[in-house]
Formats: structure tokens, C-alpha cells, sequence
């Protein structure tokens, strides 16, 4: 529903009292809190470079002599600061190993989503009129559906990959750009620096890319780190649900789904991947609202 | 004392925009102004229903048709392009895509969704049986997120910048950050596993709903709370209240008798979106999680055994049930305050 979209995007006064909320929060950080967060954001982003280094242990290697050690237990293989897992792997490895995986698909997942929306959105608010209401519908269509049963649908159909996910997920957050850019392009198009530009005669193209697209930019960089939290939450569901990614790839959604079973044996297996990626959302969104408080960039 | 009435027609009121920010976001709504009457509208939002549904029908047909090969589906793993062949022949696959496109929309307007593979009868079967489960587990949510999302908003909006305010705000955005059937293994864990006060899983008891409907709440609640925090703090901001205080009206009373039922209709529609997108995600994990037989495990289960047709049929089912609900609770609003269709 078009609603839902509008008020994640924190449009109009409900969005922007939303963001209240959110900048509470930010107060309660202080003025360099932000620093902690990138640094965070930072140390994911190096673990999915070169997991190598932050990993203690092999993340596949099995020993079934160590199987299901809680955290800070140690093997003869040396301490496992999360403990392992049913074969015997170091769980702090996998997860560091999953960061790649997880952070690449969420990323991806939103610039692609970021592109098609920001063209929908620039080509919909500039031109108004039939284009508009054909995009906007389209867009209001998808919202109205279940769009998780579609996404289990879609990858039950093509075979669950990260290729198809990549497909699917960037259908889900669109619409949330499109309405975003859509709304700031019909605002901006009354501008007269548009009507100039149309007067000394730039072409279309020129108008949207070189005029329209940098106004927008700081909205859509906000939206994005913000966007990037969701679609690792719906990536970690899908992978959760068995119809994302498959091993032996790993996702920190995935993790969660492997421990499953065993909550009752090993609660670690389940919780702590989950308590990953609950803090990875928090600082995304954080970041985002930080961002766009400080910039202004909200209006 | 009666009630304050705001002036929420006037554009200038924070209050006013809000009314018509929200209005002008319900699909359809350009029109709603000019046409108002109460049927035409509803046969325009039907119209629109449709439509999608359509669209999506569309999409699965070529999807599974052009771009998939259905024969794979009953085809054993070692099959020869013969056997693929004799499939396609024994399905009527082998004729043009327009023809069996036409067929497949005539088949599903006569509610026909083909015959589950897996459970040897026709999918809308199943997926009627599943229904009831996810509705009645969406409602009862519902139920938890109000609770647990309104009445903190209102304390923490009327107290703002309070202990109270900055706890709960904490709370909410840790409940919109984490993953949902996270918070579920999380529940089972705590409440089945270790204290073991609550079943985990199926629904066999009456207190079998109680550990999925309180994620579902806690999930939706969070952002429930958000808003309707926002709105009782823009509320209070009013000059009105300064007056009500200044006649020596009690915190409580000032909260009762004017912010709550000037806040209603906003707290009310916010609460109808989020059952709408209740239905969007979080209730098909959550089930999974807690095994309840509902739409979400039956597709969980039909896309695990390549079970098509339950597949086609639950989304096709949710998704029109999805639009009705939102056609009734945009007519609910209707009701209860007309000035959102008056213009």
C-alpha cells in the first residue's frame, strides 16, 4: 500500500514527526555519535574484505570432538569466542565469513532498486500527466500485494539464488525511492533554474541527469543507508525461510536458520546472528536519520 | 466540558495537513475530492482491485510459462527431452502461449487453481483451510500491536523527553531493527524452552496464539507507536491545550477529554494501515516460525515441495484479500469521520 511506503520514506508531517522520534535517539548519542557508528559500519565492511584476518578459526572446518561449545569455551583448537556449531565450526568465523555475503546482497539488492526508482520517480514528478499515473500505479499495485508470498513465489519458481534475489529484492524498496524522487521532482519542476534550462534549450535528458538528479541526490544517499538496513532484514527472512540464499553460502539470515533446530540445545547458534544483524539495521538507520538531521537534506 | 474541536479543514492547522496528507495518499484520492459519492467509489476502488490482480496473475502466468518450464515440475530429476516432450503433450503445454493464457484466466474466474501436487487436492482447497488461521492470527495481532503501540505513543507523546519517553523510543526502534522470526526464536526460547509457560508451536490450545500474535504485536507495535507518539505530541503542542492547562484542567484530564478523541481518527487510521501491511511480510514468518497453519506455512511448505499451484493460488487468495481489507478499512474511515471525504 502506497501509505506504507510513504511513511517509511518519512514523507509528509506524520514522516517528518517520525523522525522525531528518531532524532531523540540521536540526541542521546551526543554529537559525535556518529563516529562510533561508521566505525562499526567500517569494521563490517573490512571483515567482508578480508575475513581472513578477523576470523579465528577456519569457518569450515569441522571437528566433531568440539560440537556445540558454548561462548568462550575453547577447543584444542583455541578459544571460541561464540561458540561452535553441530559439526564442531567456530560460529564467530561463520559469521564473519557471512558479512560478505549479507553486506554485497543488501547493497546491491538497494542500488538497483535506488536506479530503477530514482528513473521512475525523475521521469513520473518531471513529466506529470499520463506517465505519472501510469508509474504511480504501478507502484501503489505492488504495495497493495503480499509482496513477501510473491517473493517466495518468484524464487520457488526460478530457483532460489543470489542472482534471483537480486531481482527480487530491489522490486520490493522501488516504489519507496520512486515516491520520494517523484514528490521532490514535482516540487523542483516549478523552479525557475528548470525553466531556464529549458529556455537556453537543454534537452530532456540534460534536464533530469544534470539538474533534477543532483537536487535529489542527498535524499536518495539517506534513503539508501536507511533502505540498505530493510533489504537485509528481507534477505535474512527469505534466507530464513529456506528460499534465499542456499549453503554453502552464508548469510547471517541463513546462520539463524541453520540454529534453528537446535534452540533449545544451543540457544548461541540462533541468537547471536540475530543479535548481528539487529545491531547492523539499528546502525544503518541511525546513521541514516544522523545523516539527515545533520544535512538538512529532509527539507 | 466538551470536546475541542479543531479546525481541521484549515490548511494552516498542523492537524489539517495531517488529515489530508493521509487522505491524499489513499489510492484514488485526486478523484475522491471532486466525485465523492460513496458507491462510485467503491465500484472505482473494486475496479482498481482488479486490475491488479490482474497484473500480478499476469506476471505469474509468463513468469512460470515463458520464462520457467511447468513440465519441470512433474519431470523426474533424470528425465529425457522425450519424457519432457510427452508432458508437454499430456498438459496441452505444447500449444501457444495467448491460448493457454486465455484458458488459465478463465480457469481462476471460476476459482479453479489447478490440483495441489503435493496434497492430492485442488489448491483453493488448502489454501480456504489456511486462511481462517491467518486472519484470525493477524487480528489477535492486531489486537497486541494497539495495546502495546497506542497507549505507550499516547504516555510517551504527552510526557515527551521523559524517562518513560526515551525508554519506549529505545524500544520501538530496537523492535523495527531486529528481524522479525528472530523475535520469535527469541520468545520460544524464553518462554517456551527455559520457563516453559507457553506452547511453541502448531495450534492445538487456546494459548497457542499467545507467543505468535505477542511477536507480531511487538513488531507492528513498534511502529504504531512511533506515530501515534508523534501525533499526541504535535497535539499537545496546541494552543488549545495551553488554554485547557490554564484553566486549571489536570494533566489527565486535558489528556482524556481533548488530546485522545482529537488524536482518534489519526490513531485510527494508523492502526487500519498497519493491519494492512501486517499482510505485506512479518505474519508469513512469524508462522513459519511457530508452525501455525496458516497461509504463511502452506506456502512455505507448497515452495519447499514445488507445490505451483498451492503456490499460485495463496498469493492470488492473500493478495485479494489484502485489497478487500483495504477497500473496507478505507470505507471504515469513511464512517467514522466524514470530513475526509467532505471537500
Amino acid at each position: 500500500m502506497s501509505v506504507a511506503v510513504a511513511k517509511r520514506t518519512g514523507e509528509g508531517p506524520a514522516g517528518t514527526s517520525q523522525h522525531r522520534v528518531w532524532s531523540r535517539l540521536i540526541d542521546m548519542l551526543g554529537r559525535r555519535g556518529w563516529v562510533l557508528l561508521a566505525l562499526f559500519l567500517l569494521l563490517l565492511v573490512a571483515a567482508s574484505i578480508v575475513p581472513d584476518v578477523f576470523a579465528p578459526h577456519d569457518h569450515e572446518a569441522q571437528n566433531l570432538r568440539a560440537r556445540l561449545l558454548g561462548p568462550g569455551e575453547s577447543s584444542p583448537e583455541g578459544l571460541h569466542l561464540l561458540g561452535t556449531d553441530s559439526l564442531g565450526r567456530d560460529l564467530f568465523s561463520r559469521m564473519v565469513v557471512g558479512t560478505r555475503l549479507t553486506l554485497f546482497i543488501a547493497v546491491a539488492g538497494t542500488l538497483i532498486g535506488a536506479v530503477v526508482g530514482v528513473l521512475f520517480g525523475l521521469l513520473g514528478g518531471y513529466f506529470g500527466g499520463r506517465t505519472d499515473r501510469l508509474l504511480m500505479r504501478l507502484g501503489e499495485a505492488q504495495t497493495a500485494m503480499p509482496m513477501f508470498l510473491v517473493a517466495i513465489l518468484l524464487l520457488s519458481l526460478l530457483g532460489p539464488s543470489v542472482l534471483i534475489l537480486l531481482v527480487v529484492l530491489p522490486c520490493l524498496v522501488w516504489p519507496i525511492f520512486a515516491r520520494v524522487v517523484r514528490a521532490e521532482a514535482l516540487r523542483l519542476r516549478e523552479e525557475t533554474f528548470i525553466e531556464a534550462s529549458i529556455a537556453t534549450g537543454c534537452s530532456t535528458a540534460t534536464i533530469l541527469g544534470r539538474h533534477l538528479l543532483p537536487n535529489v541526490a542527498p535524499r536518495i544517499l539517506v534513503l539508501c543507508v536507511v533502505e540498505i538496513g530493510h533489504v537485509m532484514l528481507s534477505e535474512a527472512g527469505l534466507s530464513f525461510l529456506g528460499v534465499g540464499v542456499q549453503p554453502p553460502d552464508t548469510t547471517w539470515g541463513l546462520l539463524i536458520s541453520e540454529g534453528r533446530p537446535l534452540l533449545a540445545v544451543a540457544w548461541w547458534l540462533t541468537i547471536l546472528p540475530g543479535v548481528l544483524l539487529g545491531i547492523t539495521v539499528l546502525v544503518l538507520n541511525l546513521l541514516g536519520r544522523y545523516w539527515e538531521a545533520r544535512s538538512g537534506a529532509a527539507g | 466540558m466538551t470536546t475541542t474541536t479543531t479546525t481541521a479543514s484549515s490548511p494552516r492547522s498542523r492537524r489539517g495537513r495531517l488529515l489530508r496528507w493521509l487522505r491524499d495518499l489513499q489510492p484514488g484520492a485526486d478523484r475522491l475530492a471532486s466525485r465523492g459519492s460513496l458507491r462510485g467509489l467503491l465500484l472505482r476502488r473494486l475496479r482498481d482491485g482488479v486490475i491488479v490482480l490482474l497484473f500480478v496473475v499476469t506476471v505469474i502466468f509468463f513468469l512460470a510459462h515463458v520464462v520457467g518450464n511447468p513440465a519441470l515440475v512433474f519431470a523426474p530429476v533424470d528425465a529425457t527431452d522425450e519424457h519432457i516432450a510427452e508432458i508437454h503433450r499430456q498438459f496441452g503445454l505444447d500449444r501457444p502461449v495467448t491460448e493457454r493464457y486465455w484458458e488459465y484466466l478463465v480457469g481462476l474466474a471460476r476459482l479453479d487453481f489447478g490440483e495441489s501436487t503435493w496434497q492430492n487436492r485442488p489448491a483453493i482447497d488448502a489454501v480456504t483451510e489456511a486462511l481462517p488461521s491467518t486472519i484470525y492470527l493477524t487480528v489477535v495481532g492486531l489486537g497486541a500491536a494497539a495495546v502495546l503501540g497506542v497507549i505507550p505513543g499516547i504516555v510517551a507523546g504527552a510526557r515527551a523527553r521523559k524517562p518513560f519517553d526515551k525508554a519506549s523510543n529505545l524500544a520501538s526502534v530496537t523492535a523495527l531493527s531486529v528481524p522479525n522470526f528472530w523475535l520469535g526464536l527469541l520468545l520460544i526460547l524464553m518462554f517456551g524452552v527455559q520457563l516453559g509457560w507457553l506452547p511453541t508451536s502448531g495450534r492445538f490450545e487456546t494459548a497457542s496464539i499467545v507467543m505468535p500474535a505477542a511477536t507480531l504485536g511487538i513488531v507492528h507495535g513498534g511502529r504504531i507507536f512511533q506515530l501515534v507518539r508523534s501525533a499526541t505530541f504535535e497535539e499537545m503542542s496546541k494552543p488549545y491545550v495551553t488554554v485547557a492547562r490554564s484553566k486549571g484542567l489536570t494533566e489527565w484530564n486535558i489528556l482524556r477529554r481533548h488530546v485522545v478523541r482529537n488524536t482518534g481518527v489519526t490513531t485510527a487510521t494508523i492502526v487500519g494501515w498497519e493491519y494492512v501491511r501486517m499482510w505485506g511480510g512479518a505474519v508469513f514468518a512469524i508462522e513459519y516460525v511457530f508452525a501455525w497453519p496458516g497461509i504463511g506455512l502452506l506456502t512455505i511448505d507448497a515452495a519447499h515441495r514445488q507445490d505451483f499451484f498451492v503456490l499460485q493460488a495463496a498469493v492470488i487468495i492473500a493478495g485479494a484479500f489484502v485489497i478487500f481489507s483495504n477497500l473496507l478499512i478505507d470505507m471504515g474511515y469513511q464512517f467514522i469521520d466524514r470530513r475526509i471525504t467532505a471537500t
